[in-house]
């Protein structure tokens, strides 16, 4: 497959007018000039070419016709992240087992798992393009490894929060601890030094450039012990500002829904402690350390405080978990929007990324943003699929279209139909992309019998595999249609075996009577029958069709001739004569096998069955050579003749 | 801001098919009586639960994805160690390979050790059968007609396949293009077998064909087997199945017979290691058929078995009593075979294979739980199975008790 490479591409479209989403390329050649034609070829592909062909008189002229075939190209189909394809597939196919079989059963645990399988695969995904890029040469794959890397860590830190907001079910609804934990794997950027630091444990700690950040950095992650560990390591720890900090730090009451007391009494304590700590910061004890000021003013929550270090995070999620933990420890899962916006609103950065609109709108719960939004991450449609699946599955995906109707069941079907679609053109992958579309019928079932049928198929191994596969799903036509094809392409060859059988199998009953035609017209010409060892085995199969019928009877009279069963041999004989099934220009041959049998010592042929064929005779007589016709005639009289006397006595005694 | 961070996974459920066994249910049992001559007994298949002998040592399954379908997989033997690199063969893919692996630890102390690529051999079309004629050397056939031999290095597992002998387009139809569909290796000899109905007879120290059985099929062939230096076994895609005598030279068979009434293709042939007269076939359908080439025309037992087409077999090298089978429809299952040979043993002191009755239970273990996709090719080597999969993995299975 010839894939252009474009040499230009503008991005039409402003902001002001409505957007035009189209893109311009240009193709540098020739013989596009003077108009191009296009047609659509299977899944993603088109090709275009020139509308005007120059028709050349004299041969050598060489003005270059050329056909562009021109593809998206799919990222999903590199051979790394095949392997996130397969594999998600898996976890996929037993999601949909898991809700077939529990239709009302509570099933979260189960589903929590799979997510969390899902993430696994992600997490592999990007390991394994972590050690190609290390391995990688080429500039050019380096950058595009390099980006997989970034989509997929994105991919992977909205599902983990979607995970925990939407799929997990968290005790009580107190979805702190699960924040910071996010927070801690997503932004790991002060633990690694903080770890350093511990595992070195030398007094006057301060003196490393990250010291106060990472203390901060700690702090914010609501990672309290570790915080007060490194402020230990100060050299100035014995102060009393210090001490202070420290205590307070010790003292902060921790939310625990196993821990025995209602939200209201911790709200009291709470609010008790910061109300200290507060007036320790407007006592001003702690003016001479302004970054211990800091701390205290970050742990009584005020937003000025956090609103400072802003700039020292690359993003407003690093300080989300931090910020909920102090100001509202008590938060449950709808109540993060306000804590998000406030967030979001700190520093004069707007937040412009998709992965801050994709976190905001998840933190609202707006799901038709997040889906809208992952939509566009450059995957394929891989995480717009399995995540709305489940979220689907958990019954957390609800979504209205501009009436207010629920569009949340079209929504998933359709993004999973598009995906399977495209998985499907792959020519290794059709059987992933066949176990998606399966899981969507109707309409799934519909579209993979028309991509069954357009797969190119080269070998019996192939069409036996996607025929097994279609059965699977219960398309059974696709697998007459197969076998349809490879027998006509066999006969076609003039392989009557090979036409046959695959003709049979595919039980089209008009293609294997074509075929036994053929068969029975390469018999006349030659005289030697094709596929004996078929036709005598062949069994119930011949039934399908009253030519291949006659073909399967009348190899069997061959074989009955040559090994001298005369008798039995002329009374098939008679039966296909009689029965009238053979096709026209066969009649001349079938007639005429019998004259040997006429002409032996004994009657092989009784008077009745004599009198069938010369009435078989005479009505097909326009079909005889003249002399043939004659010959026949002459034998048929002078069996009747023997046979009529020797079954004259039979008669009369009746 | 999502650059590189190495973090330690928080989810442990990496490995996907820890769970135990299951016991699948019964089968219906299915009986019919054909002609007047064999029983066709539809065994009912019990797929047997030994817990006590998974208590002591867990079977451990560990995938690894290879970004191909897997049409075929095979240890390289080892001399005097435990077999360490093994062969897989692809198909139906854009450009498809021959690649040798070998198992390594990612880490020094960790156990757990993953496939690693050690070297690359494209081929033009799939691989559709890898069998060894020597101990580092592999006859290879294409499903572009091709038929290879190709060495791998003794010393240096890591130095490219080198191509010893290649027929290009050894099966064809006239000038177009057909599948050489399988090959089976004897001694240095080796037949194979194609879409056009021949079979080649080629020699592999030579590298000349020795003899061709024209037309040996009007229909596509499908499966091969050397019963005796002189004698194959094929099937086609009829479940006709021929025995010819190399010896004779007329290009009729010896013997013929069908594997089922159904008309279904015999996928995989193999004969029983310590008596070769017992000749087994599996069908497309996933039924496995039973002969004793001694009084053949009917098979001494058909069991219905899997649900979708039979797609390798093998009898464990260790323990013949043990038979390994893989399907399409995704299921690897361990068959102890001695309620069949053990009934009776016949006047030469031999084992004499029983046709099942319906009372009969076979004792089947299956190895892989729930799988999607198929399951294209196994290899065994003591307690260790390899398997090639469609959903471009491969899977190790470790403490397989023989």
């Amino acid at each position: 497959m010839n894939i252009t490479t474009f040499s230009n591409n503008n991005v039409r479209g402003d902001d002001s007018s409505p957007i035009i989403r189209a893109k311009t390329f240009n193709i540098p050649e020739k013989c596009f000039n003077k108009g191009v034609g296009c047609a659509w070829r299977s899944g993603n592909k088109f090709s275009i070419y020139p509308r005007s062909q120059t028709v050349s008189k004299t041969p050598k002229n060489d003005v270059e016709n050329k056909i562009l075939n021109i593809r998206h190209e799919i990222v999903l189909f590199h051979p790394i992240l095949r392997k996130l394809v397969n594999e998600s597939n898996g976890t996929y196919l037993s999601l949909q087992k898991l809700v077939d079989s529990s239709k009302n059963n509570d099933n979260h645990v189960e589903l929590l798992k799979l997510s969390r399988q899902y993430r696994s695969i992600i997490r592999v995904c990007i390991e394994n393009l972590q050690e190609a890029l290390n391995d990688a040469k080429d500039g050019s794959d380096m950058i595009n490894l390099q980006s997989y890397i970034t989509i997929f860590y994105s991919v992977e830190c909205i599902w983990h929060l979607c995970e925990i907001l939407y799929i997990d079910k968290i005790p009580g609804d107190i979805v702190l601890p699960y924040l910071l934990e996010w927070v801690r794997f997503h932004f790991p950027c002060h633990e690694q030094t903080a770890a350093q630091l511990l595992e070195a444990c030398e007094r006057g700690s301060e003196d490393h450039d990250d010291y106060w950040d990472t203390v901060i950095g700690m702090v914010v992650q609501g990672r309290v012990d570790v915080a007060r560990a490194l402020l230990k390591l100060n050299s100035l720890s014995e102060t009393n500002e210090f001490k202070l900090v420290d205590n307070s730090l010790r003292s902060m009451p921790v939310y625990s829904i196993y821990g025995g007391i209602s939200t209201g009494e911790f709200t009291v304590t709470w609010k008790h402690w910061q109300a200290e700590c507060r007036a320790k910061v407007t006592s001003r004890v702690l003016a001479s350390q302004p970054k211990l000021e800091l701390i205290m003013r970050l742990i009584i929550g005020e937003y000025s405080a956090f609103e400072s270090i802003r700039s020292t995070y690359t993003s407003w999620f690093d300080m989300l978990g931090g910020y909920v933990m102090f100001t509202a420890p008590w938060s449950r899962t709808h109540e993060l929007s306000a804590a998000a916006s406030a967030c979001a609103g700190m520093g004069s950065m707007p937040s412009g990324s998709r992965l801050d609109r994709t976190l905001r709108a998840l933190l609202e719960g707006d799901m038709h943003q997040v889906i809208h939004e992952i939509q566009h991450i450059t995957d394929n449609g891989w995480f717009a699929t399995h995540l709305s699946d489940i979220l689907y599955h958990c019954g957390k995906l609800k979504v209205l279209d501009k009436h207010q109707n629920n569009v949340t069941q079209r929504l998933r079907d359709s993004l999973i139909l598009e995906y399977g679609t495209l998985i499907m053109e792959h020519k290794s992958l059709w059987s992933v992309g066949l176990s998606y579309l399966a899981s969507c019928p109707p309409e799934g079932l519909c579209r993979a019998h028309l991509l069954l049928e357009r797969i190119p198929i080269n070998t019996h191994a192939k069409a036996m595999r996607v025929v097994a596969e279609a059965n699977k799903y219960g398309l059974l036509e696709v697998g007459e249609g197969v076998w349809r094809v490879l027998s006509g392409r066999h006969s076609a060859a003039g392989r009557d075996g090979a036409a046959l059988s695959a003709a049979v199998r595919g039980g089209a009953a008009g293609r294997a009577g074509r075929c036994a035609g053929a068969a029975l017209r390469h018999y006349c010409r030659t005289g030697c029958l094709p596929a004996p060892d078929l036709l005598l085995t062949a069994g119930p199969a011949l039934l399908i069709d009253d030519t291949l019928l006659f073909l399967g009877k009348y190899c069997e009279f061959h074989r009955m001739y040559k090994n001298k069963e005369f008798r039995k041999a002329a009374q098939l004989l008679i039966s296909l004569i009689t029965s009238k099934i053979a096709p026209d220009f066969f009649w001349e041959t079938l007639l005429l096998d019998a004259l040997p049998l006429l002409e032996s010592d004994e009657a092989m042929f009784t008077a009745d069955d004599t009198y069938d064929m010369m009435l078989c005779l005479e009505l097909r007589a326009q079909n005889f050579n003249r002399e043939k016709a004659e010959l026949l005639r002459l034998a048929l009289l002078r069996n009747l003749a023997r046979t009529a006397l020797a079954e004259k006595p039979e008669e009369s005694t009746q | 801001m999502w650059e590189n961070k190495t973090k330690p996974l928080d989810v442990t459920f990496r490995d996907p098919q820890k769970s135990p066994l299951k016991s699948l249910t019964q089968k219906s049992i299915r009986k019919s009586r054909n002609r007047e001559v064999c029983l066709f007994i539809f065994c009912c298949v019990l797929v047997h639960f030994m817990t006590h002998l998974y208590t002591k040592m867990s079977i451990d399954i560990q995938g690894t994805f290879v970004s191909q379908k897997i049409n075929k997989v095979r240890w390289i033997p080892e001399d005097y160690a435990e077999t360490k690199c093994f062969l897989t063969g692809s198909w139906d893919d854009e450009v498809n390979l021959i690649t040798v692996w070998t198992f390594e630890s990612v880490n020094e102390d960790e156990e757990v050790e993953y496939p690693r690529a050690l070297t690359k051999y494209p081929v033009d079309d799939d691989v559709t059968q890898i069998k060894f004629t020597e101990k580092n050397k592999i006859a290879v056939s294409i499903s572009n007609g091709d038929v290879k031999i190709l060495e791998i290095s003794a010393y240096d597992k890591q130095t490219p396949l080198k191509e010893i002998f290649s027929w290009k387009s050894l099966h064809n139809y006239g000038n177009t293009k057909c599948s050489a569909t399988s090959l089976d290796t004897y001694e240095g000899d080796i037949a194979s077998i194609g879409e056009d109905g021949n079979v080649n007879i080629l020699s592999g120290r030579r590298g000349e064909v020795n003899r061709t059985i024209k037309g040996a099929d009007s229909c596509s062939l499908h499966s091969i087997c050397y019963l005796k230096h002189t004698e194959v076994i094929t099937g086609n895609i009829r479940g006709h199945i021929k025995i010819w005598d190399l010896r004779s030279e007329v290009d009729k068979p010896a013997a013929s017979f069908l594997l089922a009434g159904d008309e279904l293709a015999a996928t995989c042939i193999i004969n029983h290691p310590t008596q070769p007269h017992i000749v087994l076939a599996g069908s497309e359908s996933g039924s496995v058929a039973i002969w004793d080439l001694r009084m053949n025309t009917f098979p001494t037992s058909l069991l219905s078995a899997h649900t979708g087409g039979v797609t390798e077999m093998q009898f464990h090298p260790e323990n013949p009593q043990k038979l390994l089978t893989c399907a399409v429809s995704g299921e690897l299952w361990d068959w102890n075979m001695e309620t069949i040979t053990k009934s009776t043993k016949g006047p030469d002191n031999q084992l004499v294979w029983m046709p099942l009755q319906d009372k009969n239970t076979m004792m089947i273990n299956s190895l892989m739980p729930s799988f999607h996709q198929a399951l294209n090719s196994l290899d065994c080597e003591k307690g260790r199975i390899l398997c090639g999969a469609d959903n471009e993995a491969v899977y190790l299975i470790k403490n397989l008790k023989y």
